[in-house]
């Protein structure tokens, strides 16, 4: 069967590297978080863990996108462009996603509004993060303690959003079977033919008839 | 356990600081370099070297010149914010009301010296790798240096330093009703010599401190806060923010779950339903 390339190598590889500070992050960041696993952050060991790999999940997109404004810029504009189909995919998720097919779900473009939802998460919340975090990185006895107070709060309040919907992309990526070739394609980057226009029937259109957006 | 604390009779402080040599000593703090300004006040601030300072004032009233000094220290709080923010669990209620910490348990977040509403936690933070360890006053409970769970070598039950030291009696330590009882009752003396705001702070404050403060003059004369809390943050955090948490995450992965069988069964179903079909 037929493939067509979903994620360049660049993106695949940003996205794998971000996978990794996160997960850092994530797990250290618990530690402060949940009361049991308190003991793990004795020492402060892994508090220096947080902060390389702070750096990483900053510098890695940062890199990608001296790399590759064009395509990062189309992402972020994707990640914000809203519209009827949204609405269409809206009505039918609900149903579609149990694996139903009773409402219709609306071609889409080369991200579903799901996936859409995703990235505006993965934007905002990464920013509110970093710059959460460098305020308490970098802003301690510098800031009034009263800023510093909500800070950590807003640094927890940004954690539990991203962390809920990240359960959502990393079960839908990997085990949901209405998206078999989701992590096949952010592996080796292609999706097969029938899968792109079954599930991203606009972007599908656009690139086989050549057309430039 | 009874609850223990330490009173303050600011009345009696002739601020001769033997306190806070006292602390050092039995403490194994070291010294830190003082800086002269222009009083005998000094060391210049708490820090993890110095638990206890005494805060040199002075009020100036219609030509009445008054020299106020403040005990600057943990005020050991029935509701610390430092214990109920500290994430690895090294700020813990010593069994006598005291707040003490466990140093092998801390990982220098500093989240205590951001929250306490007395600024008493001190940590010397390395900017960049965010490495330290908090110190603050125990009222000599410290694990190894514990003072007052013990009797000395000639049976005498021992007290915190600082009160064993004080030659004037302005420290006092015991049972903690007892002591708001001494110092209510001085309270009203003061009340009945023409100090008119004369106050028994700590009673009350934060939950009940378990240093008590014996004031002739409202609090904020003497440069202590007039109503110290837990700060809503903290709290919005640990009794909103965590639990949210919690729920949030298990009912998203068990959606999820959920969700991902009643697909596969369906899906499952319409490829059978396909493949019977042609």
């Amino acid at each position: 069967m037929q493939d067509v390339e979903r994620y360049s190598k660049r993106a695949r590889a940003q996205h794998w590297l971000i996978v990794l500070c996160s997960l850092l992050l994530a797990i250290t960041g618990l530690f402060l978080f949940v009361s049991w696993f308190g003991p793990a952050a004795s020492g402060g060991a892994s508090r220096i863990v947080h902060r390389v790999a702070a750096v990483g999940f900053v510098a890695v997109p940062v890199i990608y996108m001296i790399l590759n404004p064009k395509s990062s810029l189309e992402w972020i504009k994707e990640a914000f462009t809203w519209g009827k189909a949204d609405l269409g995919w809206l009505k039918a998720a609900p149903t579609y996603y149990f694996g139903f097919d009773i409402i219709p779900m609306p071609p889409q473009e080369r991200s579903n509004s799901g996936q859409k939802m995703w990235m505006v998460v993965v934007i905002t919340m990464g920013i509110v993060l970093v710059v959460s975090g460098g305020i308490m990185w970098f802003g301690k006895d510098l800031v009034p303690t009263g800023v510093f107070q909500w800070t950590v709060f807003t640094h927890g309040v940004a954690f539990v959003i991203a962390g809920a919907m990240f359960l959502v992309h990393i079960i839908l990526g990997t085990i949901h079977p209405r998206f078999s070739e989701a992590l096949r394609s952010i592996i080796g980057g292609k999706v097969s033919v029938h899968y792109a226009q079954s599930h991203h029937g606009k972007w599908y259109d656009r690139i086989s008839s050549g057309k430039k957006e | 356990m009874a609850n223990k604390a330490i009173l303050f009779d600011a009345t009696k402080c002739t601020a001769c600081r033997g306190c806070q040599v006292a602390c050092k000593s039995w403490n194994e703090r070291e010294a830190v370099k003082t800086t002269c300004q222009g009083t005998i006040e000094n060391p210049p601030d708490l820090s993890p070297q110095t638990w206890i300072k005494m805060e040199f004032r002075e009020v100036g009233n219609n030509g009445d010149l008054r020299w106020l000094f403040t005990r600057r220290a943990c005020m050991h709080c029935t509701d610390a914010a430092c214990v109920k923010v500290c994430p690895t669990g090294a700020l813990f209620y010593h069994s006598l009301g005291f707040v003490s910490y466990d140093r092998g348990k801390c990982s220098g977040c500093g989240y205590c010296s951001q929250f306490c509403p007395f600024n008493v936690p001190r940590l010397n933070t390395n900017r960049v790798t965010g490495k330290g360890l908090m110190d603050k006053c125990t009222a000599c409970t410290t694990s190894g240096l514990d003072r007052i769970d013990n009797v000395d070598n000639v049976g005498n039950e021992l007290t915190p330093a600082c009160v064993k030291t004080c030659p004037t009696g302005a420290l006092t330590y015991g049972n903690r009703d007892e002591l708001i009882t001494t110092g209510s009752a001085k309270v009203q003396q003061l009340i009945v010599q023409g100090r008119k705001k004369a106050y028994l702070y700590g009673e009350n404050e934060a939950g009940g401190t378990h240093v008590l403060y014996v004031l002739d003059d409202s609090p904020s004369v003497y440069g202590i806060v007039e109503n110290p809390k837990v700060p809503v943050a903290a709290t919005a955090w640990e009794n909103i923010v965590k639990p949210a948490g919690y729920a949030i995450a298990g009912l998203a992965a068990l959606g999820l779950l959920m969700n991902v069988m009643v697909a596969r069964i369906n899906l499952r179903r319409k490829e059978k339903k396909e493949k019977g079909g042609k």
